[in-house]
């Protein structure tokens, strides 16, 4: 080990220490939950009951089980794939005029909570919301009822626009970050050749964000798959995200349930992890 | 070097922190009542409970909190939490560390709680008949001496009661109009499509619970046979139970999609004439409700015929309390008459029922107080006699969790 290399080791040592013993203390405190090692209620017997459970669909979160795995990768894939399109197309074309009023206010988008964003959208959006009340008011709909579910629908499209009204600004960031450190030379010589826009953005551009924006997105999956505000506040009742499965089972008036939901955070941790691994992966290969 | 000195500092900081322990509280004996008001004097009570009614956070510092400052030298430090569950957590997780004197020395709980506590054995044992007042609750009624259905055991002691009703807006609809039974109440919803739903049963959703197990009562046609566990009734009844919920799904708010979470999701969908009926469990109907905004000023409450499900609600002490005689005395106090009173009163902010039994009250100034504050519910209120008519007790508590998971398995997600 180099010198600095050392110093640098030393100087991360108490937050690196102080990060794993609380990670990993709640991780193996989850673990053991997880097999059914309960010490509030006496259970002291190690079992893969909960993991069977979750596999074979039965138990009290168990019996969601698989629903609600297909129902948060459906919400985190729609959402990233959205949002990174979404995001390539707004980079591109705020990098042909650069200006501050854009970046600050997708830097203003950032400092709000997801919580915040997803109250919002349920007083906008829902079928007594804002824009309900505005239709109602120009004659549009004669009831609540006639206004579209958009929030609090079966395929949790309100949860996927609320992400897609966070995402899309913070992945653009990154690739404008990465844009407007590139020369213009690239594309102007492009343009003298005579390639035309779509071509301009296909083979110069394309390839410049790609490493950037794909690490980015997976950390936005990541992300999603493990979050629990916005579809507990925006979903429905079935079916449910895997993160608001599992606090349920943890928050059970019978404490046996606790075994699955921790199992069932387990799960998320390690497909975040992955995940997460992938995209560490990606900027290794774009380093 | 001075991060990583300041680093050792945080950490011993917070070692020394989780091994901190109070001074031991003083001694008493509670059959000697006087040793336990001894004892409390000068503690601080931390009261926990849930927090979300301003009024009712109002009404606990404006009467008990007082009260106890100049009766008995407690303070009260009353702590608001979003929800119950977060502080049964708070005191299995203590349980879990193996603190002594934990943060939490009474808690406000309801029969699910009760049974989570009372499954990890983290409640104060022995008190809940020893303390002076208890000669004024009813210990003999089913409804007190079970919570859910779930045996007290001396355990807790209640506070106040409630009974299920609906809640309508005169402004809306004529009272004659109103669905009196289940089954009027499926030939209502489908005759209005869209204008009726119901709080999703579930853990953490007693409500939802309440309403599916009133249908069961309803259906096989007597309430009393589900105080004891039977599972052949069960198979018997409970199909006919989610025959009757699915065939009047598809007229419900968004076609039985999905059901409001709790009570304030549906408050919110009735207030925004979403859907056309709440559900309250107040003994002063809508009138709490009003005073909070939360739903229209003509919101009213009506209970239908029969199957209405009454009982009470307690507080309870967990066995690591470090304040327990001045949670004691808090128990105590929230008995006596004058407070009872105040608390079915509407003005007051509480609005639930009373927790004693009137009848064992032996002052006559006192009882001419009590029956004062019933005709004083409010005209938000059910009629004292509809009320009185519709109430049974709840199921065994078993069926908690069997009307939960059947709800979830054959109507919630269907076949």
């Amino acid at each position: 080990m180099k010198p600095s290399n050392l110093k640098l080791a030393l100087h991360l040592a108490p937050t690196l220490g102080i990060l794993l013993i609380l990670l990993g203390a709640s991780l193996a405190y989850g673990l053991a939950q997880s097999l059914g090692y309960l010490t509030i209620i006496g259970e002291k017997e190690l079992s893969l009951s909960a993991y069977q459970n979750l596999i074979s669909g039965q138990g009290t979160a168990g019996r969601e089980f698989w629903v609600s795995l297909g129902f948060s990768l459906w919400i985190s894939l729609a959402s990233t794939i959205l949002s990174t399109i979404g995001a390539l197309f707004l980079a591109t074309l705020l990098n042909r005029r650069p200006s501050r009023i854009d970046t600050f206010a997708l830097n203003w988008n950032l400092a709000f909570p997801h919580l915040v964003w997803g109250v919002l959208m349920l007083l906008l959006l829902s079928q007594s919301g804002l824009l309900a009340r505005w239709a109602g008011a120009f004659g549009i709909i004669n009831t609540p009822a006639d206004f579209p579910v958009l929030v609090r629908d079966r395929f949790g499209f309100g949860i996927i626009l609320t992400y897609i009204g966070k995402e899309v600004p913070f992945l653009t960031l990154v690739t404008l970050a990465l844009l407007r450190t590139q020369s213009e030379g690239y594309l102007l010589v492009a343009e003298n050749l005579g390639a035309n826009a779509w071509q301009r953005f296909r083979l110069v551009t394309l390839p410049l964000v790609r490493p950037a924006l794909l690490s980015g997105a997976l950390l936005v999956f990541a992300y999603i798959f493990g979050a629990y505000e916005v579809p507990a506040l925006l979903g429905v009742r079935y079916p449910r995200t895997l993160p608001v499965l599992a606090l349920e089972a943890f928050t059970n008036p019978d404490l046996h349930a606790r075994a699955e939901g921790m199992a069932i955070s387990l799960i998320i941790a390690l497909i975040v992890l992955v995940i997460a691994g992938l995209a560490r992966a990606k900027e290794g290969i774009q380093e | 070097m001075k991060r990583f000195i300041f680093a050792i500092l945080v950490l011993s900081m917070l070692l020394v922190g989780c091994g901190q322990t109070n001074e031991s509280a003083a001694e008493f004996d509670i059959a000697d009542w006087d040793s336990v008001l001894v004892a409390a004097n000068g503690q601080t009570v931390n009261w926990y409970m849930w927090g979300g009614s301003d009024s009712i956070n109002a009404y606990v510092d404006n009467f008990y909190g007082v009260a106890l400052k100049e009766r008995y030298n407690i303070t009260l430090n009353r702590v608001p939490v979003a929800d119950a569950a977060d502080y049964i957590n708070q005191v299995l997780s203590e349980k879990e560390a193996g603190v002594k004197n934990g943060a939490v020395d009474l808690m406000w709980i309801n029969g699910e709680n009760f049974f989570t506590l009372k499954q990890a054995e983290m409640l104060y044992p022995d008190w809940a008949q020893a303390i002076p007042n208890s000669v004024l609750v009813d210990w003999d009624n089913p409804a007190i001496n079970r919570d859910f259905g779930e045996p007290v055991d001396n355990l807790e002691s209640p506070w106040s009661s409630a009974q299920f009703q609906f809640i309508y807006d005169s402004a809306r609809m004529d009272a004659d109009s109103l669905p009196r039974s289940y089954a009027d109440l499926a030939v209502w919803a489908c005759g209005h499509p869209g204008r009726f739903t119901y709080i999703a049963s579930g853990p953490g959703a007693f409500q939802g619970t309440r309403f599916v197990k009133g249908a069961l009562f309803e259906i096989s046609g007597d309430a009393a046979q589900w105080g004891t566990i039977d599972e052949a009734l069960w198979d018997e009844w409970s199909p006919k139970v989610w025959d009757y919920f699915n065939e009047f799904k598809s007229c419900l708010w968004r076609e039985g999609e999905t059901y409001p979470k709790d009570e304030y999701e549906l408050h919110s969908l009735f207030a925004n004439n979403e859907v056309d009926f709440s559900i309250t469990q107040a003994i002063v109907g809508a009138g709490a409700l009003i005073d909070e905004g939360l739903v229209p000023e003509t919101s009213r409450a009506f209970v239908f015929d029969n199957y209405m499900i009454g009982d009470f609600n307690y507080v309870a002490i967990p066995s690591n309390a470090s304040n327990k005689a001045a949670a004691l005395v808090l128990a105590n106090l929230i008995l006596e008459p004058e407070f009872q009173a105040a608390q079915v009163l509407p003005e007051n902010g509480f609005g639930l029922g009373f927790g004693i039994d009137v009848t064992r009250v032996s002052d006559p100034a006192q009882v001419a107080v009590l029956e004062e504050a019933l005709q004083n519910l409010g005209e938000a209120a059910t009629p004292a006699e509809d009320m009185a008519k519709s109430l049974v007790g709840d199921a065994a508590s078993p069926y908690q969790a069997m009307v939960e998971e059947g709800w979830r398995e054959n109507v919630l997600i269907g076949q």
